[in-house]
């Protein structure tokens, strides 16, 4: 643009705020710090930190910010041209033991024991692929940064670390392809989901009777797993002060919430054909928010002859953000009960849902996502938050913005009838056919 | 900033000694070495860009006060207005909010800037 600017940026993001500059092109941008946190101070205090010390360099904050803006240039300021980055050499080599700790150390696992990638290793997963090793699978980026590119090869590695047999590859490949990672900077702490359909569910024995979320069958574990660890190498995601902030973490990013479909045991259309794909087809979808309740917390009729699951999963919705969608995984017990009640289709209990899951506008705005996500959205027009900000505080509005907010898939092994709800939004659905 | 630095090479794991070691099949004592693949992607080339021109001197100017829309940055950036009305008089300061995402760009409010502005302080929340 070419007008001088200083960014402000409190210290708790030092390292975020040079390191993405640095990888922007600007190693030498000026950024002026100040003390953290800035959100929640009040005038007279944050007054302080104007009139005080830059809490990195300890010089006067507004000297700091005067000098930004008119100290002249160096010569490294204005240099031009391109630095290609090195992740280091194609292959290592030691003891398996030291690899571990090599691997651990550097930053490449999700901590727990991982399996080498050699080259025997690697070889035998890209077996299970007709693409070529050094085909481009995709890019990723773990939130605003640049890009990082991945070929075939590279993704098995990150598969072989995490466990998985080759007949997963094509699985990995699908989820690698979509560019989502599953570690997100994000200071809200993310999690993500992915859903699973189609023959392949079977055939390499996912879980989706007892247990489906849950440690239960090796293709859920380790599939998920991948998601991260693939996310933290090929996406550069999850370097705590750089690529990912999440002031929490969420513990679902161990291997996130892996869920195969239980179509059989569905009365509705499975999710994937919803998306377009044919039943036959092996689709994986991805989802992201922040995670997942339990419906035994939700309120509703609490008659056995008479239970609401429409009302309790409406109840569930209340205290989840607008900012992201709704995803019901229902028993398939619930779901059976919910078509008794006459919603023979998922959009017919999506419709309900969206038109009886409410809040005030009251409520609404004394909501700290609201402010935070959907306030900007609202002063630069877009709808619908844009029209909510200007009715009365009792004016009554749903909950999520559009219906396609939710999504609904079954799993379960109906030993009892409890849905669960996560807080996660539709990403994007991949063929895992193409991969093959 | 090292652009290696920038991707967290690694201290390597071996020696080119043990790398021979390896290739010729050599079994130290300590257990047989293993020839494992970086897992790492390929990260983008950066490109330097160029800072803009700085100013002589802030006196006169008009400077953009901009907020990415995250909380009490506005605060802030009023208590920076106020010191410049008492330090630095003649400086004018103009608040704007950006539109949209704390990342997104904002077209419209960059021209304007652009059109009437000098400077730019920019309180930048994640």
């Amino acid at each position: 643009m070419g007008i001088p600017s200083a960014p402000l940026v409190t210290k708790a993001f030092k390292d975020l705020a040079l390191l993405n500059a640095a990888k922007r092109g600007m190693p030498h941008e000026r950024i002026c710090f100040t003390p953290h946190p800035v959100w929640g101070k009040t005038p007279e205090e944050v007054r302080v930190y104007v009139e005080g010390p830059d809490p990195v360099t300890g010089k006067p904050f507004m000297r700091e910010v005067v000098d930004a803006l008119t100290v002249p240039l160096s010569e490294e300021d204005k240099k031009v041209g391109n630095l290609s980055v090195s992740v280091g050499p194609a292959t290592f080599t030691d003891t398996a033991d030291n690899l571990q700790e090599f691997y651990l150390n550097n930053g490449y696992t999700d901590f727990l024991p991982i399996i080498v990638p050699t080259e025997q290793r690697v070889d035998q997963m890209l077996k299970a692929t007709s693409h070529h090793p050094d085909d481009v699978v995709g890019k990723m980026a773990a939130g605003a940064y640049p890009a990082w590119s991945y070929n075939v090869r590279q993704v098995a590695a990150n598969a072989v670390m995490a466990g998985c047999r080759p007949e997963y590859f094509p699985i990995v490949l699908a989820i690698a392809s979509s560019g989502m990672a599953s570690l997100f900077s994000s200071t809200n702490s993310f999690a993500f989901a992915m859903v699973i359909n189609g023959p392949i569910r079977d055939k390499l024995e996912f879980n989706y009777g007892i247990g489906a979320l849950g440690p239960f069958a090796q293709p859920n574990a380790t599939i998920g797993r991948a998601w991260t660890i693939l996310s933290k190498n090929l996406g550069n995601g999850g370097i705590p002060g750089d690529t990912y902030l999440g002031s929490l973490g969420n513990n679902l990013n161990y291997n996130n919430v892996v869920i195969a479909e239980h179509e059989d045991a569905s009365p509705w259309v499975p999710f994937h054909v919803q998306k377009g794909f044919k039943k036959e087809e092996n689709v994986v979808s991805l989802f992201r928010g922040l995670g997942v309740v339990p419906g035994q917390v939700a309120r509703g009729s609490s008659a056995n002859e008479n239970v609401q699951f429409d009302y309790q999963m409406s109840d569930l919705f209340s205290t989840f953000t607008g900012f992201f969608g709704a995803l019901i995984i229902a028993d398939p017990l619930v779901a059976a009960r919910l078509k008794e009640q006459g919603y023979d289709t998922k959009e017919k209990l999506i419709d309900w849902l969206y038109k009886n899951t409410r809040q005030t506008v009251k409520d609404y705005k004394s909501r700290n996502y609201a402010y935070l996500f959907d306030y900007p959205r609202a002063l630069r027009g877009d709808e619908p938050w844009a029209t909510w900000y200007k009715l009365p505080d009792d004016a009554v509005i749903p909950h999520f913005p559009r219906a396609s907010d939710f999504n609904i898939v079954v799993a379960g092994g109906q030993t009892n009838a409890y849905p669960q709800a996560g807080n996660l939004s539709y990403g994007v659905s991949v063929s895992v056919d193409k991969w093959t | 900033m090292s652009p290696v630095a920038l991707a967290g090479v690694p201290a390597l794991a071996t020696s080119d000694k043990k790398a021979d070691q390896a290739k010729k099949g050599a079994v130290p004592a300590s257990g047989s070495l293993l020839e494992v693949l970086n897992p790492r992607g390929l990260p983008p080339p950066i490109t330097l860009v160029p800072m803009a021109k700085r100013l002589d001197s802030l006196d006169g100017k008009t400077i953009y006060l901009v907020s990415d829309g995250f909380p009490g940055a506005d605060t802030f950036l009023n208590q920076i207005a106020i010191w410049f009305k008492k330090n630095m008089p003649s400086v004018t300061t103009v608040y704007r909010l950006k539109a949209g995402g704390f990342a997104d760009d904002d077209p419209k409010l960059m021209a304007e800037i652009k059109e009437k502005g000098n400077a730019v302080i920019m309180a930048i929340g994640h």
